[in-house]
């Protein structure tokens, strides 16, 4: 048995019990198979309601979670309200939970798995007596080290903390002792939150949970317009934004949106979330209410200060809303830029870039046209397929030469015209570059034009038929 | 609208203060309607023969539809040459942004920015906008916004959030004619006419819905000059149909795109104007 419940425990079972023994016992248990990733996700959805207290939350396995409370206390009405909120808060949750405060993540733990006294003072003699009843196990030791520990004798932590150093580092390792430093402070220990840490973040908490949009939104508008403040300070604007939304029952809704030029002022940011709450739709499910929410920079960036009435400026603002609108509300991805990329082949020649990462510019095109110049490129396509598309029934005069005719999407196309080949090497260089291809411009009869390619040489072909693939069509 | 098509279509030149009498009549009524922006800046197709027809050009703030007769490729390089005869004469992008802060140059606008939206389906089925090959037509490619669109409803709000707004000079929405009823096109109608932008849905096929779009067109392919003459592939060439307008007459011509003029230009060898279908090429007629 792994775990038992506070019933169970009164019954006189313990955890590391046999199930049969337990059974035996008592006939009536009910015993649930372990299931780590259910109880992994568990432990992230309380990470998350926690995330409310403080945003440097980890996660410590298989059961722990560090919250860093360091100047955030005072804002829940000190350290034994806030330890009183949590506790109510996980067992609204219907979890039983042990939660101590201490100055050093070692301490934390130890205290909140095997003490009994909820806070700690800040003091190392403090910690001291407090550590010292505990068992050496609320170190965070390897199971092995706590049993050869315990063969010697050394039961509780206060039966090393006065032993010599160097003899223990030698018998039982130097973990021995950073963790013990640790847990006394003599020693750093850096949390690793489970989320990165925003620049700049604006909170509000709701006596009364909110539901509608409205309300959603006008309390964007008032976070935005407080960070604005801290944003103006440093002459920065947002980039990132994210709005996490604290559901009564726990549960956190997280939204993201992004802007092409940094932004602070309150109105464009709530238009942003006017578009990613309509594109979200049902899925923002209020459920009884929001009670708290966070609205953080995720990204800030240096904004010169606001430029007013310099004319056509205003058009680049204009259209720079217009594509951060569409992209809140279809996707950052789905809002695009073409790019000029130098590559000589033909996929890799054109880059499609989310608009909202391009800042102006001319994206490349300017040395494309000298190098078509310059290098008499043929004439390329005005839509390329996704994926070469292989064409059957292909004929051709000429063996090396361009197809006669060719089956396309079940259509037979008659060549009238052909220009080519422009022979393009594959990437030799690369294990997965293919083939070097011949292309050709064709026209059939009804005048639809395509931009065909033959995979590989001709002569390498025999006695294999050669392959033909549609890559592109010209207007 | 028939009649004035009708008057209009007649030799008659004694007809010509009658006509001008009713367009104006016509285009009082189409402002109170508020489908009607402000004319002011006519898209003229370089050809004049069709200038005339249009009345000078596509109205600024206006919706058009192109369907594409069979391959979509063509019907959208007329609608993106279209687009590059809007980007002309709007001034080159800025260089980079270190240029943008110097005060002394002129800010250049991008107002000339076009919006190219497209339905997921039909850009998995006719392959996505190639940047080198839109170059090659004349039509810049930093001067363009790609949107790719999940659904058409999703290509329909794309257009009307462009439409409105003042900055893009045009509007290019592509999707399958299904499912896109009156109440929609006038949405857009409504929409080019307040942000003063020319809108063009792109049908991926003939459609006859109908809608509140000023004019409707059908483009096919065409081929190149003659085979006798030439066995090269030349400039896009494009049979367009006009079976929609409603300030003037219809017609069916062959056009070719001039790149480096960035004009469309009447072909010059002899084509059947009349009676050019596309399930008959056109070779057959001549010969």
């Amino acid at each position: 048995m792994l775990a038992v419940d506070a019933a169970a425990e009164r019954l006189g079972l313990t955890a590391g019990l046999a199930l049969a023994q337990a059974r035996a016992m008592h006939p009536t248990l009910t015993a649930v198979p372990e299931d780590q990733t259910t109880d992994a996700r568990v432990l992230d959805a309380i990470a998350e309601t926690c995330q409310r207290y403080t945003p440097l939350v980890a996660i410590d396995p298989p059961d722990g979670i560090l919250l860093d409370i360091g100047g955030c206390a005072h804002l829940f009405g000190g350290e034994d309200k806030l330890r009183a909120d949590l506790l109510v808060r996980m067992t609204r949750l219907g979890y039983s939970a042990r939660v101590a405060i201490a100055a050093t993540i070692g301490a934390a733990s130890a205290a909140a798995r095997f003490g009994d006294a909820p806070i700690m003072e800040n003091a190392t003699r403090d910690a001291r007596e407090r550590l010292a009843p505990l068992p050496l196990a609320a170190l965070r030791l390897p199971d092995e080290t706590v049993a050869a520990l315990t063969r010697v004798g050394l039961k509780r932590i206060g039966d090393i903390l006065d032993l010599p150093r160097s003899p223990l580092a030698a018998r039982f390792g130097a973990d021995l002792l950073r963790q013990l430093d640790r847990a006394l402070g003599r020693e750093d220990e850096p949390l690793t939150p489970r989320l990165p840490v925003a620049p700049y973040v604006a909170e509000k908490s709701f006596h009364e949970p909110i539901a509608r949009e409205e309300d959603v939104l006008a309390s964007v508008e008032r976070l935005a317009a407080r960070l604005k403040t801290a944003l103006a300070a440093r002459g920065a604007g947002a980039r990132r934004l994210e709005l996490a939304l604290f559901r009564t029952d726990g549960a956190v809704k997280r939204i993201a949106a992004g802007t092409s030029r940094p932004v602070r002022d309150p109105q464009a940011i709530r238009a942003l979330f006017v578009e990613r709450l309509a594109a979200l739709g049902d899925e923002i499910d209020p459920g009884f209410g929001f009670d708290l929410a966070r609205l953080s920079v995720l990204n800030a960036e240096l904004c010169p200060d606001e430029q007013i009435g310099l004319g056509t400026r205003e058009d680049q603002i204009e259209l720079d809303r217009l594509v951060d609108r569409l992209s809140a509300r279809l996707g950052r991805q789905r809002v695009s830029r073409l790019l000029a990329r130098d590559s000589h082949i033909p996929e890799l020649a054109a880059a499609v870039m989310p608009a909202q990462a391009m800042t102006r510019g001319e994206f490349g095109w300017d040395a494309f046209r000298r190098f078509r110049v310059e290098a008499g490129l043929s004439s390329r396509p005005l839509r390329l397929l996704a994926k070469p598309e292989l064409i059957a029934d292909v004929f051709a005069l000429v063996p090396d030469g361009p197809p006669a005719r060719f089956r396309w999407r079940r259509a037979l196309h008659e060549v009238v015209r052909a220009e080519g080949p422009e022979r393009i090497e594959g990437a030799w260089w690369s294990e997965k570059g293919g083939p070097a291809r011949d292309y050709f411009r064709v026209e059939d009869k009804a005048g639809l034009r395509f931009w065909l390619f033959r995979a590989g040489l001709y002569r390498d072909m025999t006695p294999s038929p050669p392959r033909w693939f549609v890559h592109g069509m010209y207007a | 609208m028939a009649e004035i098509a009708r008057l209009n279509s007649s030799p008659a030149g004694g007809h010509s203060a009658r006509i001008d009498q009713l367009r104006r009549q016509l285009g009082a009524l189409e402002a109170a309607t508020g489908l009607a922006g402000e004319c002011s800046a006519l898209l003229a197709l370089g050809t004049p023969v069709i200038d005339a027809v249009l009345g000078g050009g596509l109205g600024g703030g206006t919706l058009h539809e192109i369907a594409a007769a069979r391959e979509v490729t063509a019907a959208s390089g007329f609608a993106l040459a279209l687009a590059a005869r809007r980007m002309r004469g709007a001034p080159a992008p800025i260089g980079n942004s270190c240029d943008a802060r110097n005060d002394d140059r002129p800010v250049p606008t991008l107002g000339r920015s076009v919006l190219w939206i497209a339905e997921d389906l039909s850009l998995a089925e006719n392959g996505a906008l190639y940047g080198p090959g839109l170059d090659e037509i004349g039509i810049a490619p930093e001067r363009l916004i790609t949107v790719a669109a999940p659904r058409a409803r999703d290509v329909l709000w794309t257009m009307e959030e462009a439409l409105r707004c003042r900055a893009i000079g045009m509007v290019i929405g592509e999707m399958r004619p299904r499912g896109i009823d009156q109440v929609a096109t006038r949405r857009l109608a409504l929409a080019a006419a307040a942000g003063n932008v020319l809108g063009i849905i792109l049908y991926t096929a003939p459609d006859d819905a109908p809608s509140a779009a000023v004019t409707r067109w059908i483009i096919g392919a065409a081929s190149s000059l003659d085979a006798a003459r030439s066995h090269d592939v030349g400039s896009p060439r494009f049979l367009a149909r006009l079976v929609r307008n409603r300030r003037g007459p219809l017609g069916t011509w062959i056009v070719e795109w001039n790149s480096v003029e960035q004009r469309f230009e009447l072909a010059t060898y002899s084509e059947p104007v009349a009676g050019a279908a596309f399930d008959r090429p056109h070779r057959t007629a001549v010969a």
